[in-house]
């Protein structure tokens, strides 16, 4: 589903993915762990096709993200770590841009609509302003837009941060039965215990380059270690929690 | 939050949207987001709408006042009805040829913005929209930000000229398609040559568009110059007129959008003038279908330019490594820290920041660099206005003018940039609403910086102004009283764009050209004019008859002069009392605004 190849991508003279090759297969749930700067976002934004890597390829099932971008972003749903809303638009009224965008017929768009304001809860305020939402009910509405066009692959960029525990107890619930129903995600996060729960194989980046690709038993086979995913992660990444209390 | 049940639609059925159902979709948006913001304006802002309104009114009419007295100037100076039309085509091709070359910058600096620091741009491109479509959703977007000055100064001077030329009524009815097709041209050169800059120079870009304009205002200086370098001293006499013809004669290529224009809205204005012979309305159709069909070529080279090269600037300028700063305080933050050295240090702070944040955004100050150098080169040039020449009475009427145009340049750059300030203070009041000062030294600190940054620019602009027309060796008081003008609008102008931007604040927007563009800066722009209009008449008026006494006498030996005689105007008791009512209304004019300003920025809740 994706497949990169040998994907580098520099920032002046700052290398942020260094000949990277990744296979994400059809119905997987991946999750992309590293420290900050390690690559990740810059991965994730080369796969939504905001950035072109300076060398090597991205495909999203089977189409170039470079060269046939809008047939690669219609088999793809993203949710940013930061999204953007338009604050004048109700709920409603951006999911059915998003679906005029995806070039969804009127009578599929609105069956969509209503059924992602049911899955996702939207009822109470889905005719409200989006600038008066919470983030929370702005996590929700885009992960509804996300999927409005049922999309073979989302890609979800730091989905926990600012979520109460039940909304992520949701967020995952959803990530799972998406999995199982023959869909594929790609994740990047911080919450080790997140992709420890849930992912099928996880991949640990650092300096823009993979260090470890596999299951979380197969890590802690290759550290010979039963500590939690958070000691293998920084053994791996060889960082050392910063001391803050002197 | 239920559980999705999810059904994966079968890849080879998923179809990329039409261009009809893309274009509907943006239409779809924007007319959404136009009715949601024209419905609140109408429920919770009626006051404000109907009051802002009037100024608009008041002031448009004020303009149509001023363009019809002008050209019924030229109209009684003018004899011949054929010169007068050739004048008057000279003005216009000059007129809108720089207002097509400020168009164009203003278009493309405003592109930049919205195309590659646009948080809904990066939202659109990872859509299957068309990158074409964004662009030129982006477009139309900047056409709107950079032409609303254009038809709120032109619409008055073209009714005007209609008025005056006893223009057919299609004359009027042509106006608003002629100015929508000029507008687009030089709106998407500067889109194009905005793509092109980023695409080529992702290193410069910003840099490289302001440096062009740069290039561009040196060579209007230089033309500027070449033009009104003149040194007949017979003004407004045929033969000065067939001199100024034979130098604006550039202007009249016949390939300029600026001189489609002004023949198709002359032939529209003078039926009875027709070039060709054909009907004249059938003529000006036929220079708007060219600025027409123009536009819309312009707009189709756009969108293959956006296609060719959008996506790959994008990622490109996303690559670009910014210079690091180094960690000695420049030379600009040390002078300011010298000259402010009299305020407390956390307001001398505050001041110091402010300046830091706008001198490294070429956004913020390329425009308003560009109005300046343009307000130079007419300062250069005012001083044709000879004392030994025939319109000697109307030196000190033009001095005062000059202190109005500062003033009003004053007021936009206020309100785009000072006004905006509070408005994006709010997304950082973590930092400052946490720290253990008093808000209040926030506005003062946005009033300081407005101070210091406007005062000694405009101050040198109106000494130049005063130098060039021989005012400062010749009527000193005259020079020290626009001085005194000048100080007290810099002044008032500051304290109104900083009461008003923590009275009307828009904390969600994050661009300070739409938080100006909104209601609250609108209403900063018209009262700023208002403020302005008092304050210069306030001195003006009385200078004018005081210093003018001795020609009044001369034009109207009888010694009867209504308001020299009556009413004590010419009299210097008279320049001392309009110069009292001057610091009275610029205090008021301080006060007033920026105690409206702190007590809503004390209740204020970020």
């Amino acid at each position: 589903m994706i497949n990169l190849k040998q994907v580098t991508r520099t920032y002046g003279t700052k290398t942020a993915v260094d000949c990277l090759d990744l296979h994400i297969h059809r119905g997987e749930l991946f999750a992309c762990l590293g420290h900050n700067g390690a690559g990740k976002t810059t991965t994730i934004k080369m796969m939504v096709g905001l950035l072109q890597p300076t060398a090597g390829s991205v495909e999203i099932a089977g189409f170039d993200v470079v060269t046939e971008s809008r047939q690669a972003s219609l088999r793809s749903g993203y949710v940013p770590d930061e999204p953007y809303l338009y604050d004048k638009l109700s709920g409603r009224e951006f999911l059915q841009f998003v679906a005029e965008m995806y070039g969804l017929p009127p009578d599929v768009a609105s069956n969509s609509i209503e059924k992602q304001i049911n899955d996702f809860g939207l009822a109470g305020f889905v005719d409200q302003l989006t600038e008066c939402y919470s983030h929370g009910m702005k996590q929700r509405l885009v992960f509804a837009s996300a999927l409005l066009h049922d999309p073979e692959l989302l890609i979800v960029d730091e989905p926990m941060v600012g979520l109460d525990p039940r909304s992520m107890r949701l967020v995952k619930d959803l990530l799972k039965t998406r999995v199982r129903k023959g869909g594929t995600v790609f994740m990047s996060t911080h919450t080790l215990a997140v992709a420890e729960e849930i992912a099928d194989r996880i991949g640990v980046m650092s300096q823009g380059r993979i260090q470890f690709l596999g299951t979380v038993a197969e890590l802690r086979e290759q550290l010979s270690s039963d500590e939690s995913l958070e000691q293998l992660f920084l053994t791996l990444t060889d960082e050392e929690p910063a001391n803050f209390v002197s | 939050m239920a559980t999705a049940e999810i059904q994966l639609e079968a890849p080879a059925t998923k179809q990329l949207p039409t261009t009809g159902s893309e274009s509907r979709a943006f239409w779809m948006l924007r007319a959404r987001r136009l009715n949601t913001m024209t419905s609140h304006a109408l429920r919770s802002m009626r006051v404000q709408l109907v009051s802002i309104s009037f100024a608009s009114l008041v002031m448009w009419v004020g303009l149509y006042i001023l363009f019809q007295q002008g050209f019924q100037f030229i109209h009684t100076g003018l004899l011949h009805a054929g010169m007068r039309t050739q004048f008057v085509h000279a003005i216009f091709n000059v007129f809108f040829l720089a207002l097509s070359v400020m168009l164009m910058f203003s278009s493309a600096i405003i592109m930049y913005g919205n195309l590659f620091k646009s948080e809904e741009v990066r939202f659109l491109l990872t859509t299957p929209s068309r990158p074409e479509r964004i662009v030129i959703h982006k477009f139309h977007e900047a056409v709107f930000y950079s032409c609303w000055g254009f038809l709120l100064l032109g619409s008055p001077m073209l009714i005007a000229y209609g008025d005056t030329a006893l223009s057919p009524w299609y004359y009027y009815v042509l106006l608003v398609p002629f100015m929508l097709a000029f507008v687009l041209i030089p709106a998407a050169i500067g889109a194009i040559a905005c793509l092109l800059v980023v695409r080529l120079l992702p290193t410069v870009r910003l840099h490289a568009l302001v440096i062009l304009a740069g290039i561009v205002v040196v060579a209007g200086l230089f033309f500027g110059w070449n033009i009104l370098a003149y040194q007949n001293r017979d003004l407004m006499t045929m033969n000065w007129f067939q001199d100024v013809l034979a130098r604006l004669e550039y202007s009249e290529q016949r390939l300029l959008p600026s001189w489609w224009l002004s023949t198709g809205l002359l032939e529209a204005a003078h039926p009875a003038q027709s070039r060709t012979g054909r009907p004249a309305w059938l003529e000006s159709f036929y220079f708007l279908a060219v600025l027409a069909s123009n536009a819309l070529l312009l707009q189709l080279v756009l969108a293959t330019v956006a296609n060719r090269c959008f996506r790959v600037s994008y990622s490109e300028l996303q690559g670009v490594t910014r210079s690091q700063r180094n960690n000695r305080v420049s030379w600009i933050d040390r002078s300011v820290a010298f000259v402010c050295r009299p305020l407390p240090a956390t307001l001398r702070m505050f001041v110091i920041k402010d300046l830091r944040l706008f001198r490294r955004d070429p956004m913020q100050w390329s425009q308003f660099a560009i109005f300046t150098s343009l307000l130079l080169l007419y300062f250069f040039n005012v001083r044709r206005f000879d004392y030994a020449g025939t319109l000697v009475q109307w030196v000190t009427v033009i001095s005062f003018l000059n202190v109005a145009v500062v003033g009003l340049i004053l007021s936009t750059f206020t309100t785009r940039f000072i006004f905006p300030m509070i408005s994006l203070e709010g997304r950082r009041f973590w930092v400052l609403g946490t720290a253990p000062i008093k808000r209040d030294l926030v506005l003062w600190g946005k009033f300081w910086f407005a101070c210091v940054g406007a005062i000694p620019p405009c101050s040198l602009l109106v000494l130049a102004s005063d130098i060039s027309l021989k005012i400062a060796t010749r009527l000193p008081l005259v020079a020290v009283i626009h001085q005194v003008t000048c100080w007290m609008l810099c002044i008032g102008l500051a304290a109104m764009a900083v009461g008003l931007g923590a009275r009307l604040p828009n904390l969600r927007e994050p661009s300070p050209s739409k938080i100006a563009a909104g209601f609250g800066g609108t209403l900063n722009l018209v009262l700023s004019a208002l403020y302005i209009m008092a304050l210069v008449l306030l001195t003006a008026v009385p200078c004018f008859f005081w210093t003018e006494t001795a020609w009044l006498t001369k034009i109207n030996p009888e010694g009867s002069f209504i308001f020299g005689g009556t009413i004590g105007l010419g009299t210097p008791g008279a320049v001392m009392v309009g110069v009292s009512l001057m610091l009275l209304l610029a205090a008021a004019a301080t006060i007033v605004p920026l105690r409206i300003g702190i007590r809503a920025f004390r209740r204020l809740e970020f």
